[in-house]
């Protein structure tokens, strides 16, 4: 290709979940002039909610998708706890126990996906590999170890889903208030033993092995991961009391890219003081901000990277071992390196074995988990860590008892900016002044996006198919270079 | 019936055989996987664990690994005769994994390369008609549905009858 004036597209972009495209403009010489990720998906189901009962919420919104649905369903538990009248600390201790330990085989099976099936071969085979490589079935064929690995990880989460919502996808455990059911000892046992699945001591040991592994690939390829997509940004996520890695209920606590505090552990419940949503014609995704710093200043990474910049610590032992070497190697600044997600991701994969282990390990998880009395009010808010970041439910209901008002900020939405940063840096950095534009260079601005787990059906609420799409355009508005792929 | 078509139904169920039903009752005849399994459990000398899936998953693979058999039963979009088909379902690498679409031959590729296990599959696809958000099944899927369960009973769960 040697064309000036040109406009790249990629649409769709592939190995994320949700429909999407980019759009590289450039100008006569070749120059990158603006660059941007579009999602063009309509946005609706705010909407679709609005009249039905509020106890109805947890079942409808696990429709938003088909990867992360305990996230959706446990952030609206949360939220109708409120509505129906129970503050977190009044759950019943263990129907708390069940619900965390529902996410963490949630956070821990949707990190195994989007590392083993989506991101590693990027890893694996590098950003000049060929299309047909780029999949998880290479992944399969050239190191079947670590396939069948990553699937029995996937597996083992997905069977904690299963059994405590009766199926790995949309099924039910909270309901307002409490839980509708707990373990009974040989669903326990099961996890803790090796049988059909591998026990969850062998899921700590893999967990590590990843670890190990993304420290291994970083020692040998620091360069490209320490620079690629690097850029200053703030960094958002939840914390306990005591400042420590918290996935289901905390404080939202936010820093800059110099490590100042920019949100000081302020409670959900305060959410719409603290947070704007900026709009662009281009995109249906909103662009979330801090308020007091403003649309252009106060957007925020979510995700295992921004949340393991905001914490102290991580409560179980090997992870915070990783934690404190993930640290050391910034001299404890922020990370913003977009590539060492992916260390963050697998950090957090070994903090949710452990924690699912001490969880099965506490006879308490068998009691039953009686629901405190009704005593309702009119307006609920959860806010919850989901694998892709922070993600909040707002709930508002008449005397009926039939929503009235809905408000979604999905993970994806918070870190709409920031993919939009690592989409320019890849056009600025890689593409910038380039007279041919080869596949290795589309090839990396779907990296650079991928690093973030998008999941962009959620993001924008949507139904439907699922491709996600890049274009570059010349002067003159015509395309001149083009992806079109189904999603993977 | 003859041996070749024998061999090609391939009679005889029970616990070791999985059979999927892939779909989402919420897209009216997307549904007809669901329905299938719900309507086959409750038939008589019917022993064969189910799985409900919206979409097959990789880890499907594992699952499989450790059964005898494998039945897929999923809604098709276009002209079947007599409104579904049978047929036996090979492992296949030619085919392009998605996270929102993994036939069966690509699980049971997946099965075989990576778990070393190839157990028998068979696809049962169900002609249906409408796609959009509804429960329920058309009055044409429904129709077909009968004669897919017509066709099991008699030539898969109770051969000898």
């Amino acid at each position: 290709m040697n064309t000036p004036n040109r406009k790249i597209t990629i649409d769709p972009v592939t190995r994320v979940e949700g429909h999407g495209r980019v759009t590289v403009q450039l100008d006569d010489a070749g120059k990158v002039e603006r660059a941007r990720f579009h999602i063009v998906e309509f946005r609706g189901f705010e909407r679709f909610i609005q009249g039905h009962p509020y106890w109805e919420a947890p079942l409808i919104v696990q429709r938003l998708c088909g990867i992360c649905p305990v996230s959706h369903h446990l952030a609206a538990a949360k939220a109708i706890d409120q509505v129906y009248g129970v503050d977190p600390q009044d759950l019943h201790p263990t129907a708390t126990k069940i619900r965390r330990l529902l996410h963490f085989g949630q956070v821990f099976q949707s990190h195994a996906l989007h590392f083993f099936y989506l991101a590693s071969p990027d890893l694996l085979f590098g950003i000049n590999a060929p299309v047909e490589k780029r999949s998880v079935g290479a992944v399969a064929a050239e190191h079947p170890e670590l396939a069948k690995m990553g699937i029995q990880m996937r597996q083992f989460g997905q069977e904690i889903i299963r059994a405590l919502a009766g199926k790995r996808i949309h099924g039910i455990t909270a309901i307002p208030g409490g839980v509708h059911r707990t373990f009974d000892p040989a669903e326990r046992d099961y996890f803790l033993t090796d049988n059909e699945t591998p026990s969850i001591d062998t899921m700590i040991e893999w967990s590590r092995g990843c670890v190990d592994f993304i420290k291994d690939y970083h020692d040998k390829h620091y360069a490209w991961l320490d620079s690629f997509a690097s850029y200053p940004s703030g960094h958002l996520g939840l914390v306990a009391d005591d400042g420590a890695l918290e996935l289901y209920d905390g404080r939202m606590r936010a820093i800059d890219s110099q490590g100042k505090i920019t949100l000081n552990d302020v409670h959900a419940d305060n959410y719409l003081k603290y947070f704007g949503e900026g709009v662009e014609k281009w995109s249906y995704m909103k662009f979330p901000y801090l308020r007091h710093l403003g649309r252009q200043n106060g957007w925020n990474r979510v995700g295992p990277l921004g949340r393991l910049n905001v914490c102290n610590s991580i409560t179980t032992p090997l992870a915070n071992a990783e934690f404190k070497e993930f640290k050391a190697y910034t001299n404890g600044r922020p990370n913003n390196h977009t590539m060492h997600s992916h260390w963050a991701r697998l950090i957090e994969v070994l903090y949710c074995a452990e924690a699912m282990k001490e969880l099965l390990d506490d006879p308490t998880i068998l009691d039953v988990a009686d629901r405190p009395a009704v005593n309702r009010r009119p307006e609920g808010i959860g806010i919850i860590e989901a694998p892709r970041g922070t993600l909040i439910h707002h709930y508002k209901v008449d005397e009926k008892g039939s929503i009235t008002k809905c408000n979604l900020i999905v993970s994806t939405t918070h870190n709409n900016e920031p993919m939009n940063e690592a989409v320019r840096w890849v056009a600025q950095n890689v593409i910038d002044g380039e007279q041919e534009i080869t596949d290795s260079m589309l090839n990396q601005v779907e990296i650079a996006i991928r690093a973030y787990d998008p999941c962009l059906s959620c993001a924008t609420h949507s139904m439907g198919q699922m491709p996600l799409i890049l274009e570059v355009l010349d002067a003159g508005g015509n395309v001149v270079a083009e992806h079109v792929k189904d999603a993977t | 019936m003859s041996a070749v078509l024998q061999n090609l139904i391939r009679p005889g169920l029970g616990p070791d055989t999985l059979i999927f039903g892939i779909g989402n009752c919420g897209r009216s005849d997307d549904g007809l996987g669901w329905a299938f399994l719900d309507r086959i459990q409750n038939e008589s000398g019917f022993n064969s664990p189910v799985e409900y899936r919206y979409q097959l998953q990789v880890e499907d693979a594992a699952q499989i690994a450790r059964m005898g058999r494998v039945v897929f039963v999923d809604s098709y979009k276009g002209e079947l005769p007599g409104g579904f088909q049978w047929k036996p379902c090979a492992a296949s690498e030619n085919f392009e994994f998605t996270t929102h679409v993994l036939p069966p031959r690509g699980v049971m590729h997946y099965c075989k390369n990576l778990f070393g296990e190839t157990p028998r599959a068979d696809v049962l696809m169900i002609q249906g008609c409408e796609w959009g958000l509804r429960n329920g099944l058309s009055d044409d899927a429904t129709s077909n549905l009968e004669n897919a369960l017509e066709f099991f009973r008699r030539n898969i769960l109770n051969p000898d009858n």
